[in-house]
């Protein structure tokens, strides 16, 4: 395991030029919409600003989850878990009424899992949620007695559990991944290239889109979702992805395809999120985040990214 | 003394549980700050609806503030009636004509706690009766009102909380749910069933716009301010 103490961390050259990199961003952004505030001040890009405080807000709540102990980190990721399947089983309208006391056991299942990302038991990790919470909520189901319904609450449980506790717990694996010789990043180094590469790619397929966008890609699930910022998005994370790749053990090749699989998975995320707003008939998951939406509207696309790229890399530098 | 130990459990623990643990959401708490002295009246689906109002309380306000809860079933043991004292600062009135004799008379009661610049919280609907169902309103508002008309009431919309922890469940579940506050109004009619009625209405129609509201994404959180 590698469990780096934080006086340790914060002498790690490469994390400290990423962090000086994500706040240098925001500066940047700040600044343009706070000049463009003072040239227009009647047509001010409100929501630009609110979305841009927001991050302020989220960056500072994940680089310091991050810097000051694992211990942090484990919790902070835990809490996003649960307050995603919360957001998630409120807003459904799959999940009947009558069977949302057996969430409880869904809640329950994130400390058990996050347990087992934290002792670095890679085997019961992987198989906990997709396959014991599989049959375990069921059968919890069927002692209660109740019929109406049951197949849905029986498929819909299980799929938040996968969705927001076992994908996103794969962020929290990252730091108890073994040392390897020459890396000298680290779980950390790894976890900090995930998160912003897809947030990023987020960002930047948003901007190519209101840049260039003009051909919809699927107008029925996302109508703002552009083939000219997918693909902008896409090539520009690549980019992103290759001049990072100090933070990871990966090759110059490697990190390219690691860019791809993001921007790519990314997209599913947030277009799968999008579909599931869509047929509950809501616009955004909740209104947590200011100019964001709910927890989910944020977390959709690296539910998707954090595993891939774990078992990416997992696969290429760690077995 | 008393002040400290309410704002410790209402501002510090039950809004950590509710909050963080339960997902309460409140929309529009500001209306409490200005107000001396207000009846919050509510629709009524589980025991959290106490304390998720007295959360929203100003903390200066809190050990003035009584919730009026049931006699018959928070007063049916010596240390329930205790419990409901310390932590809830209820009132415990009687229901029925029969309890009259245990719990007094209940408007007069009442009256003297607001004459004393009290406030208080009340349910009329009288009981939590099934999730997310609004029964009528008993006409206790109404009298009360009648007789107190400086003092104004402000109507809230709980939604949510039915699900978290309904009639019969003694365990409860995290569930997003929303308080959401009226505008203090005072009683325009001198009937006490109008009163009433006027009272019941405007929280049917909160719930309407509150809904409208949250289908088109126009509610502000206040969780975080």
């Amino acid at each position: 395991m590698n469990m780096l103490s934080s006086d340790l961390y914060l002498q790690n050259k490469e994390i400290i030029q990423v962090i000086v990199l994500i706040l240098g961003i925001l500066i940047l952004f700040t600044a343009i919409f706070g000049i463009w505030s003072l040239l227009n001040p009647e047509n001010k890009p409100k929501e630009m600003i609110s979305r841009t405080r927001s991050w302020w807000t989220m960056a500072t709540i994940f680089i310091l989850a991050t810097v000051i102990h694992p211990i942090v980190t484990f919790a902070a990721f835990a809490l996003l878990s649960f307050t995603a399947l919360r957001e998630l089983s409120s807003i459904s309208k799959n999940l009947p009424k009558q069977d949302i006391p057996v969430v409880m056991f869904g809640y329950m299942a994130i400390p058990v899992q996050y347990y087992f990302a934290y002792i670095g038991n890679y085997n019961l990790f992987l198989i906990f949620i997709p396959l014991l919470m599989h049959i375990f909520i069921p059968f919890i189901l069927v002692l209660r007695g109740r019929i109406e319904g049951i197949t849905q609450s029986m498929t819909v449980i299980p799929t938040h559990l996968m969705l927001v506790v076992f994908a996103i717990s794969h962020l929290a694996y990252f730091l108890s991944l073994p040392d390897i010789d020459g890396f000298n990043a680290g779980g950390r180094g790894l976890l900090l290239f995930i998160v912003f590469v897809t947030e990023i790619n987020d960002v930047l397929q948003f901007i190519w889109g209101k840049l260039l966008g003009k051909h919809k890609i699927l107008p029925k699930v996302s109508p703002n979702k552009t083939w000219e910022g997918f693909v902008g998005g896409l090539v520009t994370t690549i980019f992103v992805a290759y001049f990072l790749r100090f933070l990871t053990p990966m090759s110059g090749v490697e990190s390219m395809v690691a860019g791809l699989l993001i921007a790519g998975s990314g997209f599913i995320g947030d277009v799968t999120v999008s579909a599931i707003k869509r047929d509950i008939g809501i616009k955004d998951t909740g209104n947590l985040i200011p100019g964001h939406g709910g927890l989910l509207d944020r977390i959709d696309s690296l539910a998707f990214t954090a595993p891939i790229f774990f078992h990416l890399i997992y696969n290429l530098h760690y077995s | 003394m008393r002040t400290v130990f309410l704002t410790l459990v209402y501002k510090v623990g039950m809004k950590f549980f509710l909050q963080v643990i339960i997902g309460v959401k409140y929309y529009n708490k500001k209306v409490l700050k200005n107000q001396k002295q207000f009846i919050l009246v509510s629709n009524h689906n589980s025991h959290i609806d106490t304390m998720a109002l007295m959360v929203a309380v100003p903390f200066r306000k809190l050990h003035k503030t009584h919730p009026v809860a049931a006699g018959d079933y928070f007063g049916n043991s010596r240390f329930k009636a205790f419990l409901t004292k310390l932590f809830i600062n209820g009132i415990l009135i009687a229901r029925s004509k029969e309890e009259k004799g245990e719990f007094g008379d209940t408007i007069e009661r009442l009256s003297r706690k607001l004459a004393k610049g009290n406030s208080l919280i009340l349910f009329p609907e009288g009981s939590r009766g099934e999730p997310e169902k609004m029964q009528r309103f008993k006409k206790g508002i109404g009298v009360l009102l009648k007789q107190n008309p400086n003092v104004c009431y402000v109507p809230v919309y709980t939604n949510g909380l039915g699900t978290v922890m309904p009639k019969g469940r003694f365990l409860f579940v995290p569930y997003e749910s929303d308080i959401y506050f009226g505008q203090p109004t005072y009683a325009k009619s001198m009937e006490v069933e109008e009163i009433a009625m006027e009272i019941e209405n405007q929280i049917l129609k909160l719930k309407e716009i509150f809904h409208e509201k949250q289908r088109n994404n126009e509610l502000e959180d206040e969780q975080l301010k």
